[in-house]
């Protein structure tokens, strides 16, 4: 592995400006230019984000463990907590043709996933949601 | 992030800087509501000094086209970076904002 980091965050808002640095860092690492690493940032925010509005029940405190590895050509962010059981690869599907009357306000966050990164990937094991998203590179 | 409205003749134009986040979304979101009283006036959305942005801020711009769309007004959006401009290419919101 070129870069391996982690990173614990609490379930509120104000922690998401702790991943930028980090995800700096894997960009760099990674070659990736400047509008890649926006997107990478976009991505792990609303991987989070999601787990911070929805993971836990409303006033409960929860972890988010944010794993970054860099290295054979792959950007890798693992994303894990113990909160409900939920799996974004299922969801996200967006139409985007629709005109803006018609064009709900919800499930962006996960579309903008998906469509910026090579894999998603997410299972279910003891107790813990474990989202992988995979950004493939050539250098 | 900072956002600056300011009403001119026959438009309105909401100056936004900074990182539109998650975490500055709820702000964002209080600063931009003056613009909902458009009345037919255009909406221009200067995003020259905007850096970022994440679905929660793409939420606050649908809610306020939706919003200006139905009193007549248009809603500009002026000066996005390339990554802004990828964000609104990839979310369909290209074809639903003016971009300029």
């Amino acid at each position: 592995m070129d870069l391996q980091c982690s990173i614990t965050l609490k379930n509120d808002l104000k922690e998401i400006e702790n991943l930028v640095d980090i995800v700096n860092a894997a960009c760099e690492v990674a070659k990736f230019d400047e509008l890649t690493t926006d997107q990478m940032n976009l991505v792990l925010e609303e991987a989070v984000v999601n787990v911070i509005n929805y993971g836990y029940p409303e006033g409960t405190e929860g972890d988010i463990v944010v794993d970054v590895e860099v290295g054979d050509g792959c950007l890798t962010f693992t994303v894990s907590d113990h909160g409900v059981a939920f799996d974004p690869t299922k969801h996200g599907d967006v139409d985007t043709t629709l005109p803006a009357e018609q064009r709900k306000i919800g499930g962006l966050g996960i579309f903008l996933m998906k469509s910026t990164m090579d894999d998603l990937s997410y299972e279910r094991k003891d107790g813990q949601n474990i989202l992988k998203l995979k950004k493939f590179y050539k250098h | 992030m900072t956002t600056t409205i300011q009403e001119q003749e026959n438009q309105l134009v909401a100056i936004m800087e900074g990182r539109l986040d998650t975490a500055a979304a709820q702000q964002a979101q209080k600063d931009l509501e003056p613009l909902k009283a458009c009345n037919g006036r255009d909406i221009v959305l200067d995003c020259a000094g905007l850096d970022y942005i994440a679905s929660s801020g793409l939420r606050i711009f649908l809610n306020l086209l939706q919003v200006a769309k139905s009193q007549g007004s248009q809603v500009i959006i002026q000066g996005a970076n390339d990554y802004l401009r990828q964000v609104f290419n990839m979310t369909g919101f290209s074809h639903l904002f003016v971009i300029k």
